[in-house]
């Protein structure tokens, strides 16, 4: 049965009416304290000196901690131990942890880090990705992946077109900024409320730098306020410095950013330079393609090397590209560590190649549609990645044929072309990007999750899983999931705040595998519960009958009750049912758990299945632009995306254009620029503009391709979060195309991410001259 | 005199005092959150900037009617909401026995799918509210400008539209129609008893005169004390740069600085209008200053923020002193005992240095009605078109004899330390046909004649081209 339904978010109606709990929401008793980190201001130095002789004689000040005050370790690096929790002698970026305050009040943890003196003395530093290339900077070895023979296949092509993208740093700029809430219990217990993605590794983390057991370490979410990869590791950050300030003071602590410091402090979207040299035939056919995409890492390893990994992954997009080189470098920058954000390195592999589709396109001057076609993933041949990965079920060319009809492409190409002929100031540009996007955590073992689910003798059930919710919807899911799997009313059912003691050894939610990973955890659960239920009831039915036509395989859970599909008249309600399993001593509550089979690859050869599937999507953007200010209007905008057999309309179509105006932000608005000293200049939505309500398309259609079921994932579903952010590309290629206009298409304009309207002004300058 | 305020908060007559806990520069976001525990209301940004925080003030109007504006509550000091109702989150849905009854623009929300993280959600919920209180029916356009102030990062607006549209249809009945008349007496009570308040604490001191001689004596005797309205500028330095603020007048209360008068020659603005207010009256009056309103900070904004704030902050990148300096408009600068008028071109001086002495006050701007024959627009250039602050603004007046100009004034913010008029190029063009190839002439002038800077918005580069082109935008919505 496909259940497409549109249920609300589980907390929407707590959302609409301000009674949503988000960590700064809750009770704490008088004895509360509040945390405050004291940062470097200086992009590479050393500390010479830290007096804090005055700030620790504030009345109401607690607690002044530096590195030496640690018990456990100094570290809080994820992957790679290379980044201190709080900074030694050195600090390598503005923004880092030195050291941290617990007073009464923020007001006073204000006033004492006003008092707080550090010196230091500069140390050379590497402010940008260009200078850390030049300087070869690595964070760690370069990786390759490739196929067939470049050099040749670059000789054999009738054109060659070498170029440079560049992509710049994106601001998380989730509505909550980081925090995190420590009670210190007995002995060395201590409990964390983190608006953590990633639980586990916030226990972890806490345990290192408190040197104590995980055992003792309780981490609890309940929801964020956003979060889109901003904290699936630094959020540990907070957590482990206000554990440190309630250990150290024995009180709760209360740690949370201030929106500057947060923008200051924490890491973004990797910026990338992506080096290529293209070869294709008449037609646009790409024959050969070497890519080299450089990533500004910061100033320590943090995810780089995953994102970097999954940006090479896809620097084929939708493509079946024959001899293919793609090379990816990590570079160590003087800056905050970048970080995870929605898409993972996807988005800048996918706009390397697409801005490479839209230069074959002028190159040639074709439509750069057409040219996308011929290149797409064949359904039978052509259908094998650089990474050895066969597309499967590929959705691409249904999704074209769907969505060129549905956006009237051709006559609006036509209608445009008429526009800007007539038009010298204004003009309109339209393109089409599509996406194809994998679906899995690349480093293999993350692809496992738990749940435990209770039943309770009211009928009522309980659902512990490992993900997290930060607005996605996945506890609205995984209450369809149980509910259906039940075969009960979702109001029966509550999903629990995520909490490290219920379920443990988690993954982070992240790489768009939250319902996959954990829906299918809480079916396993939900099946074990239903599997005791059934025998029971079988034997039940025979008893009150007193025959044996009862049997556990026939027992199914409908319509709020548990009937015997064989002999339907012997049921019972679903509550009385586990009243009467209590009863009789069956084990109404289990542990689920799932791993993601059939997947694995070899990561030294760049060579095996890392993904279990693809999602798949599409976007035709049409823009107009006003080419002496710069300014663009988003005309109209049309999405066609695959969320396979969708578990909620609502929800994945929400994703799915909440993600485009995300990646539409990154692709014009959304600017961190940095001064000489290596500060951001950008720190607060004063000057960091994320897209308000009037940039979004003035005729906005978004569909769900329809009877795609897919064979992969829990109920046929399909992964969302991710895939659809990729989308804004297209928007980002219509202004290309208006700006391109300008010289009626017969010059490649300068052109990089983000375009922001100086950007765009200053591209057509050029076209002009 | 009196030192504590009384307001309404969940339908109550409330007091609140002030001391060095709750200080009266504390803003009524971190009370709300902190005393009655409104902690549905959510700080995003502290700035003004997302939304998150919004609430809604209903006041009386001059027929004692009651008028609901969404705020930014992160920026409003407590002692403005004397003699208001302040409406939260918490307010919304209206409670049946134990039963919740969800406001129609909370219900629309949940089923349109208009809340993902839930955290800018009790925001946008009042912005809804109070255009739903507001208008009936309300355009797309005019539901977008409802909730440019609010920033979300998950939905991508769509269904926040949509269900706006959707809700705003009942000619705003609710439980609060239900309970304006006894709301309306309250506020009345209030009004009637309440008297100029002088808040004194440790450090602080915060004077919240009524009448405009208050204020000016005040201004007189505390000429070092920080004059603000509605504090969207002010606020800024307590709650990002964290300045104990210690003499403030507060001039929020002063109906006189409100009064607006419309006549055949002139236009008068009080110094205390709401930006909101000028961008209604000049709909009709000065389409070109509405056009700029229209793309000015956000509705909670313009709902607090004055005219007269506005000049007297004197920013370079000020969007109203361009185009007020075109209009040739003046200002009248008052202290307690005499009064005189400058023209807004003789205003700013250097860097944020006016011609208004520190005993001072702006009392109102005064713009005389322009030829209808002459042409005037504003374009404000920014990295996002709506509530941002501007890169570069430029304001210009053009009266055409045939195809000769007669005369021209060109204005522009954010090229310089000052707003700029550029008479060189304006003599340039005096007399002369209004051409492309002049305007490519007149554009050199301009460009040669600053020297922009570079910084978090843009580059000196695109700040000239761009200062040159609008130049050439303006002459082309000029050609017929």
């Amino acid at each position: 049965m496909k259940l497409s339904n549109s249920f609300p978010h589980d907390s929407a109606k707590k959302h609409v009416s301000g009674q949503s709990i988000y960590i700064d929401d809750m009770q704490i008793n008088a004895q509360l304290l509040h945390g405050k980190v004291v940062y470097s201001k200086q992009a590479h130095a050393k500390i010479t000196a830290i007096d804090f002789s005055e700030a620790k004689k504030l009345k109401g000040v607690h607690a002044i901690l530096t590195y030496k005050d640690i018990p456990g370790e100094n570290q809080m690096g994820p992957v790679i131990h290379d980044e201190p929790c709080l900074a030694e002698n050195e600090v390598i970026c503005v923004g880092q942890a030195i050291v941290l305050i617990a007073a009464e009040s923020e007001e006073i943890a204000l006033e004492a880090e006003k008092l707080i003196q550090i010196s230091y003395e500069p140390l050379e530093a590497i402010l940008d990705l260009r200078t850390a290339i030049e300087k070869n900077a690595l964070l760690g070895a370069p990786r390759t992946m490739q196929r067939g023979d470049v050099v040749s296949g670059l000789k054999n092509s009738k054109h060659i077109i070498k170029g440079e993208l560049e992509t710049g740093a994106q601001e998380h700029w989730y509505l909550e900024t980081h925090i995190c809430l420590s009670i210190p219990g007995e002995g060395n217990e201590m409990t964390a409320y983190s608006g953590t993605q990633h639980p586990s590794e916030t226990q972890a983390i806490i345990s290192e730098v408190l040197g104590i057991p995980k055992n003792e370490v309780v981490v609890e979410i309940r929801r964020m306020g956003g979060a889109f990869g901003g904290k699936e590791t630094q959020a540990n950050w907070l957590a482990a410095w206000s554990s440190l300030l309630a250990r150290a003071t024995k009180r709760p602590v209360k740690l949370r950013l201030f929106r500057d410091d947060d923008q200051i402090m924490t890491g973004k979207r990797h910026p990338y330079l992506i080096d290529y040299v293209v070869g294709f035939d008449n037609n646009g056919k790409i024959s050969a393609l070497n890519v080299t995409q450089n990533a500004d890492g910061g100033c320590v390893t943090d995810l780089s090397f995953a994102i970097l990994e999954r940006a090479m992954l896809h620097a084929d997009n939708a493509y079946f590209i024959p001899d293919i080189l793609v090379t990816g470098k990590a570079y160590k920058t003087n800056l905050p560590s970048n970080t995870a954000f929605r898409g993972f390195g996807g988005p800048q592999g996918v706009a390397g190649i697409e801005s490479i589709m839209d230069k074959i396109a002028r190159f040639l001057k074709k439509d750069a549609a057409e040219v996308r076609k011929i290149n797409f993933y064949g359904i039978d041949k052509d259908n094998i990645t650089h990474y050895g990965q066969e597309v499967e079920l590929n959705r691409i060319h249904l999704i074209y044929d769907q969505l060129m009809e549905s956006s009237d492409y051709k006559n609006r190409r036509l209608a445009i072309n008429e526009f800007n002929a007539k038009n010298e100031f204004y003009k309109k540009g339209l393109a089409m990007t599509p996406v194809k996007f994998g679906i899995s955590f690349t480093t293999t073992f993350l692809n496992q999750a738990g749940s435990l689910v209770h039943v309770y003798t009211d009928g009522t059930v309980l659902v512990n899983h490992g993900g997290t919710e930060m607005g996605q919807g996945l506890n609205t899911k995984i209450t369809q999931i149980a509910a259906l799997e039940l075969g009960i009313d979702f109001d029966k059912i509550k999903v629990n705040a995520t909490n490290t003691s219920k379920v443990a050894n988690t993954s982070a939610t992240a790489a768009s595998a939250g319902t996959d990973l954990n829906g299918m955890a809480v079916k396993v659960a939900i099946d074990s519960i239903k599997k005791n239920l059934s025998d029971f009831l079988a034997s039940h039915f025979n008893k009150e009958n007193s025959d044996e036509k009862s049997k556990a395989e026939n027992i199914i859970f409908q319509n709020n009750e548990i009937i015997d599909s064989k002999n339907s008249d012997r049921k019972i309600a679903f509550a009385q049912a586990a009243q009467l399993g209590y009863l009789n001593q069956i084990h109404l509550s289990a542990n689920g758990f799932y791993k993601t089979p059939n997947i694995g690859w070899d990561k030294a050869t760049g060579w095996g299945k890392p993904f279990n599937y693809y999602a798949y999507g599409m976007c035709v953007s049409e823009v107009l632009l006003d080419t002496l200010t710069g300014f663009y209007k988003n005309l109209r905008t049309d999405i066609l995306h695959d969320c396979g057999d969708s578990i909620n309309d609502g929800l994945d179509i929400g994703q799915v254009e909440g993600a485009y105006i995300q990646g539409v932000g990154w692709c014009t608005t959304e600017e961190c620029k940095r001064n000489a000293k290596g500060e951001l200049l950008n720190h607060s939505p004063d000057t960091y503009k994320i897209p308000s309500v009037q940039d979004i398309p003035m005729d906005f259609r978004t569909s769900l391709l329809q009877n795609v079921p897919n064979p992969n994932a829990i109920r046929k579903s399909k992964a969302v979060a991710e895939p659809p952010f990729m989308h804004g590309l297209a928007t980002w290629l219509a202004i290309k195309d208006a700006v391109s206009a300008v010289r009626n298409h017969e010059f490649e304009p300068e052109f990089k991410i983000p375009a922001t309207n100086e950007v765009i002004l200053l591209s057509i300058e050029k076209l002009r001259k | 005199m009196q030192d504590k305020i009384t307001y309404i908060l969940d339908g109550k007559i409330e007091t609140i005092e002030f001391n060095q806990e709750n200080k009266p520069t504390n803003t009524v976001l971190n009370y709300l959150r902190k005393t009655p525990c409104h902690k549905g209301v959510k700080e995003g940004c502290a700035e003004g900037d997302c939304g998150a925080c919004t609430v809604v003030l209903t006041e009386l109007n001059q027929d004692n009617k009651l008028l609901y504006k969404a705020i930014d509550s992160c920026l409003v000091f407590l002692p403005m909401l004397q003699g208001k109702q302040l409406i939260t989150v918490e307010n919304l849905a209206s409670k049946n026995g134990d039963e919740e009854n969800l406001h129609p623009v909370q219900d629309a929300l949940v089923k349109a799918n208009g809340s993902q993280c839930g955290f800018c959600t009790p925001g946008i919920v009042m912005s809804m509210f109070s255009l739903y209180k507001n208008e009936n029916n309300p355009s797309k356009e005019r539901v977008e400008d409802s909730l440019t102030g609010n920033l979300c990062r998950c939905t991508g607006y769509k269904p926040i539209i949509e269900a706006t549209i959707q809700s705003c249809v009942n000619n705003g009945a609710d439980h609060f129609s239900t309970d304006e008349k006894k709301i309306a007496e309250m506020l009345l009570e209030i009004k009637n008893s309440s008297e100029s308040i002088e808040i004194k604490t440790e450090n602080q001191q915060y004077f919240q005169p009524l009448t405009k001689i208050e204020a000016l004596n005040l201004k007189e005797k505390y000429v070092d004390a920080i004059v603000t309205n509605g504090a969207t500028d002010v606020a800024l330095r307590v709650t990002k740069r964290h300045e104990l603020l210690t003499q403030i007048i507060d001039l929020s209360h002063v109906q006189e600085l409100k009064k607006n008068v419309i006549s055949e020659y002139l236009i008068k603005f009080g110094a205390g209008t709401s930006l909101e207010d000028v961008k209604q009256i000049s709909q009709k009056e000065l389409p070109a200053l509405h056009d700029l309103l229209a793309v000015f900070g956000s509705k909670q904004i313009r709902e607090i923020g004055t005219i007269g704030g506005n000049i007297g902050s004197s920013s370079p990148i000020s969007d109203t002193l361009p185009l007020l300096m075109v209009y040739n408009a003046e200002i009248k600068l008052q202290d307690a005992k005499s009064d005189r008028i400058v023209n807004m071109n003789d205003y700013v001086i250097t860097y944020r240095q006016t011609a208004k002495k520190p005993n001072e006050l702006i009392t109102k701007i005064i713009i005389p009605r322009p030829n209808p024959k002459a042409q005037i627009k504003f374009y404000k250039i920014s990295k996002r078109k709506d509530l941002d602050i501007s890169t570069a603004s430029a304001a210009f007046l053009l009266l055409l004899n045939g195809n000769l100009v007669e005369e021209i004034k060109i204005a522009y913010g954010g090229m310089a330390a000052v707003t700029k008029r550029v008479i060189k190029a304006e003599n340039f063009l005096i007399g002369k046909p209004w051409d492309r190839n002049i305007i490519e002439q007149a554009m050199e002038i301009i460009g040669a004649e600053f020297t922009p800077l570079s910084d978090a918005r843009s580059g000196a580069e695109f700040r000239t081209i761009v200062s040159k082109n609008l130049l050439l935008k303006f002459w082309n919505e000029t050609q017929i």
